[in-house]
C-alpha cells in the first residue's frame, strides 16, 4: 500500500490542521473617551447571551458609538443591562442576569468599581440620602424574597443593609430622603408603590395605584405620576391600565382609567405634559386634565423604550429581538420623525448625559 | 385522504400485474430482528449511516459526542452535557426527528429531542438517515432522522458486559448488559449510569464552569418471544432519568437545575407470512421535568406530556420486485403542566409506500402520507427515491420529499402566548447522492436543497407585550456533503479512516441573511488502527465559524486521543482496558458562546465481556 494511502490520509488531516484560522474580525470603534452631551443608550441585549451594551449618539446625532463600555475597557459588559442610574460623576450599570453592576466614569466610560456580591435579579437603582438603592426581584418564582438592595457611594460596596419588600419591585425613584419602589410584580402582577424612609432604611408606606405599575416620575411640583399597564389577557382576570398622581406630602391619589383592553406604559413628564406609550401610539395629556386624551400624537410605532425630554421623543425600536434595534427620534412641534439611527441588539432604556 | 385513495388503488392495480414468488429471506429477518423495517427496506435513495457496536463502544461519552465525530450533523450544545441541539443539514432542533425502535420520540411540548438526555450505551446501533423523512417518521423530520435501535437476536447465546469508567472532573460511568436468545426467547437488558461534576477550569482564566454538575441513568428491558414461526411478539422498554444543573456563562452566574423522566414502552406483534407481513405496535411515551430556577429551593416549575399510539402495518410482497405498505397510527396526546391548561391531542396518519425494483440495479420507493389532527389541518406530503447502480462501483441515488413540522403544546397553549391560529411548517427538498464503493474504499457525496415555509417562531408582540409564535419565517439550506471511508489490513495491522465534511449555506429569507449557529464548514476525521490486541485511535473535528445573534462565533479544531488493550483469558471471560485524552491540544474552545468547552481531559474504562 501503502505509503500511498498513507500519504492520503496525512493530507487529509493535515487539512484539517490547515484549517485553524483567526478570524479576529470583529470591528472595534474607537472610543473617543469623551460621552458628554449625548444620549447613553442601555441594551439588554438575548437573555443568558452576553451581548448587552451601552451606546452613545452625541445630541447632535452626529456621533455614534455602540459598545461604548467593551471599547473604553476591553471586556464585554455583561448579561441583560437593565438601566442605569446616575450619581455625579459616575454611571451605575444595572446587569440583570450577570447579577452586578458596573460602575463607570459616566463621561469617559472607565471602568471604576464593579458590585458583584448582595445582588440577587436586580433591575433599578436610585440615589437618595447619599446612598444607592437597588431594586432586586430574588428568585422570580419565589414572591417572598424581594428586597432592596442599598450601595454606600464613598466605595462602591453593598452595605449589609437589606430593605425586605412586597413582590416584584421594578422602578424606583428618589426624591431627598425618600424613596417611591414601583411593584411592577415580577413574573407576577402588584399593585402598589412602596415609599422607603432612606434615613431608617425601612418601608414607610404602601400606596395602592392600578396593577402592574411599569413607569413613573416626579413632576416639577413634586408630585409622583404612576403608569400602570393593567394586567394582561392571558392572566383571565384583566384589568384596564391606570395613570395615578400621587400628592407626596400626603400620599393621597387622584387617577385616571383607561379602557379594558388598554395597557399603557413608559409614562414621562415633560414640559408640564404627561406623555406615554400605548398599542404603537403616544398620547399626550396635560397634567391638569381630567380625562384622558382621544387622539394621539404620534402613531405606528414600535417602542420599547421612550424618552420625553425638551418636546423631543427619543423612542426605541427592539425590532424582533435578535435584529439591531434603533433610536428613533420625533418632533412633538411638528409630530415628525427627524433622525433615525441603528443601534444593537434590544436597546431598552435612553439617558440624557 | 382522497389522494391517498386513489394513489392506493393505483398502486394495487399495477402490483396485480406482477406475479407473485416467495419473500426475500433477508427481509424476514429483518421482521423479526427490527421493530423499524422502513429503514432498512423503503430508503434505498437515502444516504443512511449506520454506527454499529464497536463505534457506540469507542464513543462511550455522550450522544452529541458520538454524533459530532462521526457524522454531518452539527450541534448547539449550551455547555458541556446541557442541553444540546442538533442542527442536520442547516435545519434547527425542532426539524430533525429522534425516532427509538421505529417510534417518533421528539417532545411533544417543545417538539424536540435533547442529545444529552439519551444515553448511547444501551442500542445495539444508532443509524443517520440523511433528509426528509416526514411521510415515514412524522412531524419534524426534515433535516433528517436519527434511530435508535434495539435488536433481539434468536441466536442462542448468553453475552454479559460490565464497564465501569472513570475521568477528569469526577466523571463516573458504569454500565452493564446482557443479551440473551434461544430458538424462542431473546432478551436484552442495558443499566448506565453516568456522574460528572463537570467542573472543568475555563483555560486562560482562573474559573472554573459552575453549576453544571450532572448525571442520568438509562435503563433497557426488551423482550422477544416466537409466538409460532409466522409469529413474533415484542417488548420493549426504556427509562431514562437525568438531573443537570444549568451552567452558568462567562457573564451570567447560574443557581438552576432541570430534573426529567422519560419512559417509552413498545408493544409489537409481527405477523411474517409468505406475501402478508403486518405489524401491530402499541406505543405509550411519557415526558416529564421539573425546572428549578434555584437548586437550593423547592419552587419549581414543572411539565409532562403522555403519548398514547397504536399503529398497524400490513406490507403486501407481491413479488420481490414489488411491495405495497400500508400504515396507519392513531395518538392520543395529552399534556400537563404550570404553564398550560391541559391540552389534548387526537391525531391519525395514514401512509401508503410502495416499493419496486423493475431491475437488479434500479429500487425506487413512492410514498404519500395524510395526518389529521385535531388542532390543526396537516398538510399531505410525498416523497419518492430512487437508487440506480450504474457500475459495480457505482450508484446514483436521487429522493425529494415533502416534509411538516406540527406546532408543539408550547406553541399552541403556552400561557401566554401560545397560539392557536398556527399552521404546521412545510418543507420540500431535493436530495441527489453519488455512492462509490471500491474495494474497501466508500465515498458518497450528497447535495441537498431544502426550503422551509411557515416557520415557527416566537416573537415579541408590541400590544399584548408578550411572545407569541407565528408562522413567520421562511428559509432555505443548500450544500454538499461528503463522507469517506477507507480500510486496509495488512497481516495483523487494522487501518480504519473515515472522513465526514459538510458544506451548508443557510438563508432566513425575510431577512436576507444566514441562519444563526449553523457552521459553513464542519469536518470530522477518525484514524483508527490495531494491532493484535491492541487499538488506537485518533479523532478531529473542525467546526466552522457560526454567525451568531449582533456578531459571529470563531471556529475551532479539537483532537481526541485513546488507546485500548484487550487482555483474553482462556475461557469466554475477557478483558479491555482504554484509555483516552479528549481535547488533546487543550484548546480554548466555545460552541454556544460564552460557554467554554472543557480543556484537555483524561478517561480510563475498563471492560469486562462474559
Amino acid at each position: 500500500m501503502n505509503t500511498k494511502t498513507l500519504v492520503f490520509l496525512l493530507l487529509c488531516l493535515s487539512l484539517f490542521f490547515a484549517s485553524c484560522t483567526n478570524d479576529d474580525d470583529g470591528i472595534i470603534a474607537q472610543p473617543s473617551g469623551d460621552y458628554a452631551n449625548g444620549l447613553l443608550i442601555s441594551h439588554e441585549g438575548n437573555f443568558g447571551q452576553g451581548n448587552a451594551s451601552v451606546s452613545y449618539v452625541s445630541y447632535d446625532f452626529q456621533t455614534v458609538e455602540n459598545n461604548v463600555f467593551s471599547n473604553v475597557n476591553g471586556t464585554p459588559l455583561g448579561d441583560s443591562a437593565q438601566s442605569i442610574a446616575f450619581d455625579g460623576d459616575l454611571a451605575y450599570i444595572v446587569l440583570n442576569v450577570s447579577n452586578k453592576i458596573e460602575v463607570v466614569n459616566r463621561y469617559s466610560f472607565e471602568s471604576v468599581a464593579t458590585i458583584t456580591s448582595g445582588l440577587n435579579n436586580p433591575r433599578y437603582m436610585a440615589i437618595a440620602n447619599g446612598k444607592g438603592y437597588v431594586t432586586n426581584w430574588g428568585d422570580g418564582g419565589d414572591a417572598t424574597d424581594d428586597y432592596l438592595a442599598v450601595i454606600d457611594l464613598s466605595n462602591n460596596a453593598i452595605t449589609s443593609q437589606v430593605i425586605s419588600v412586597e413582590e416584584g419591585p421594578e422602578k424606583i425613584v428618589g426624591d431627598g430622603n425618600r424613596l417611591y419602589v414601583a411593584h411592577q410584580g415580577g413574573f407576577s402582577q402588584n399593585n402598589i408603590v412602596s415609599v422607603i424612609d432612606a434615613m431608617s432604611n425601612s418601608v414607610s408606606a404602601t400606596i395602592e395605584v392600578g396593577d402592574v405599575p411599569n413607569s413613573m416620575q416626579l413632576d416639577a411640583a413634586g408630585n409622583l405620576w404612576v403608569l400602570s399597564g393593567g394586567k394582561p389577557a392571558y392572566t383571565n382576570d384583566e384589568t384596564a391600565g391606570k395613570i395615578s398622581k400621587i400628592n407626596t406630602n400626603t400620599n393621597t391619589v387622584t387617577s385616571l382609567d383607561f379602557a379594558m383592553t388598554e395597557h399603557p406604559n413608559l409614562l414621562n413628564i415633560d414640559n408640564g405634559q404627561v406623555y406615554y406609550y400605548l398599542a404603537g401610539s403616544v398620547y399626550k395629556m396635560d397634567a391638569t386634565a381630567i380625562a384622558l386624551p382621544t387622539s394621539a400624537q404620534l402613531t405606528g410605532l414600535n417602542f420599547y423604550g421612550m424618552l420625553v425630554e425638551n418636546e423631543i421623543v427619543y423612542g426605541l425600536d427592539a425590532v424582533d429581538f435578535s435584529s439591531n434595534g434603533s433610536l428613533n427620534v420625533y418632533d412633538l412641534n411638528t409630530n415628525t420623525e427627524v433622525e433615525s439611527i441603528e443601534l444593537n441588539i434590544i436597546p431598552g432604556e435612553v439617558y440624557l448625559n | 385522504m382522497k389522494q391517498i385513495t386513489t394513489l392506493f388503488l393505483a398502486f394495487a392495480t399495477c402490483a396485480i400485474a406482477i406475479s407473485q414468488t416467495s419473500l426475500d429471506s433477508i427481509q424476514r429477518l429483518d421482521e423479526v430482528l427490527l421493530s423499524d423495517v422502513k429503514l432498512t427496506r423503503y430508503a434505498s435513495g437515502l444516504k443512511i449511516e449506520t454506527l454499529t457496536d464497536s463505534v457506540l463502544q469507542k464513543n462511550k461519552r455522550s450522544f452529541t459526542d458520538l454524533l459530532r465525530y462521526n457524522s454531518n450533523i452539527y450541534f448547539k450544545e449550551n455547555g458541556y452535557g446541557m442541553v444540546s441541539s442538533p442542527s442536520f443539514r442547516g435545519t434547527n432542533a425542532s426539524q430533525t426527528a429522534v425516532v427509538w425502535n421505529g417510534i417518533n420520540i421528539n417532545s411533544q411540548l417543545n417538539g424536540q429531542t435533547d442529545f444529552n438526555l439519551i444515553s448511547t450505551s444501551n442500542y445495539s446501533s444508532i443509524s443517520i438517515r440523511s433528509g426528509g423523512g416526514s411521510v415515514q417518521y412524522g412531524s419534524g423530520a426534515i433535516g433528517g432522522t436519527v434511530h435508535l435501535n434495539n435488536v433481539l437476536s434468536f441466536d442462542t447465546h448468553f453475552d454479559n458486559e460490565l464497564q465501569l469508567g472513570y475521568g477528569s472532573f469526577n466523571t463516573k460511568n458504569a454500565h452493564y448488559k446482557f443479551s440473551y436468545g434461544n430458538k424462542n426467547w431473546s432478551a436484552n437488558f442495558g443499566l448506565a449510569y453516568r456522574d460528572s461534576d463537570n467542573d472543568y477550569k475555563y483555560l486562560g482564566s482562573t474559573r472554573t464552569n459552575e453549576n453544571a454538575a450532572f448525571n442520568n441513568l438509562d435503563i433497557n428491558l426488551n423482550l422477544g418471544y416466537v409466538l409460532s414461526d409466522k409469529d413474533v411478539l415484542k417488548v420493549y422498554h426504556q427509562n431514562f432519568r437525568s438531573d443537570r444543573e444549568f451552567s452558568a456563562t462567562i457573564l451570567a452566574p447560574s443557581k438552576s437545575k432541570y430534573e426529567s423522566e422519560d419512559y417509552r414502552s413498545l408493544l409489537e406483534w409481527a405477523h411474517i407470512g409468505n406475501t402478508l407481513s403486518s405489524s401491530l405496535k402499541a406505543v405509550h411515551l411519557l415526558e416529564q421535568f421539573k425546572y428549578f430556577e434555584n437548586k437550593d429551593t423547592n419552587n419549581f416549575s414543572k411539565g409532562q406530556a403522555n403519548t398514547w399510539q397504536v399503529k398497524h402495518r400490513l406490507t403486501n410482497t407481491f413479488s420481490k420486485q414489488l411491495e405495497l405498505s400500508i400504515i396507519t397510527d392513531y395518538s392520543y396526546i395529552t399534556a400537563d403542566g404550570d404553564s398550560f391548561n391541559d391540552p389534548k391531542r387526537n391525531a391519525f396518519s395514514a401512509t401508503a409506500i410502495l416499493s419496486h425494483s423493475p431491475t437488479q440495479n434500479l429500487q425506487y420507493n413512492l410514498n404519500v402520507r395524510q395526518d389529521v389532527i385535531s388542532d390543526f389541518k396537516s398538510p399531505f406530503v410525498f416523497s419518492g427515491d430512487v437508487s440506480y447502480q450504474l457500475a459495480s462501483f457505482y450508484t446514483l441515488k436521487f429522493n425529494a420529499s415533502k416534509n411538516f413540522r406540527v406546532p408543539t403544546f408550547n406553541d399552541l397553549y403556552w400561557n401566554p402566548g401560545g397560539n392557536l391560529d398556527l399552521k404546521p411548517e412545510d418543507s420540500c427538498q431535493l436530495d441527489l447522492g453519488h455512492e462509490f464503493k471500491y474495494h474497501t474504499i466508500g465515498l458518497k457525496l450528497n447535495t441537498f436543497y431544502i426550503k422551509t415555509s411557515n416557520l415557527i417562531q416566537w416573537r415579541p408582540n408590541q400590544f399584548s407585550g408578550y411572545w407569541n409564535p407565528m408562522n413567520i419565517a421562511n428559509a432555505k439550506q443548500y450544500g454538499l456533503e461528503a463522507e469517506l471511508a477507507l480500510e486496509r489490513q495488512i497481516g495483523k495491522h487494522r487501518f480504519d479512516f473515515n472522513l465526514n465534511y459538510s458544506y451548508t449555506k443557510t438563508e432566513d429569507l425575510a431577512k436576507n441573511q444566514a441562519l444563526f449557529y449553523v457552521p459553513i464548514h464542519m469536518a470530522n476525521a477518525a484514524l483508527a488502527y490495531s494491532h493484535k490486541d491492541f487499538s488506537t485511535y485518533y479523532q478531529h473535528l473542525y467546526n466552522g465559524a457560526v454567525k451568531i445573534i449582533g456578531g459571529s462565533l470563531k471556529g475551532f479544531d479539537v483532537g481526541n486521543l485513546g488507546f485500548g488493550y484487550r487482555f483474553k483469558t482462556k475461557s469466554k471471560l475477557s478483558y479491555q482496558a482504554d484509555f483516552s485524552i479528549d481535547n488533546l491540544y487543550n484548546t480554548y474552545y466555545e460552541n454556544v458562546a460564552l460557554r467554554p468547552m472543557p480543556n484537555r481531559n483524561f478517561n480510563l474504562k475498563l471492560t469486562l465481556n462474559f
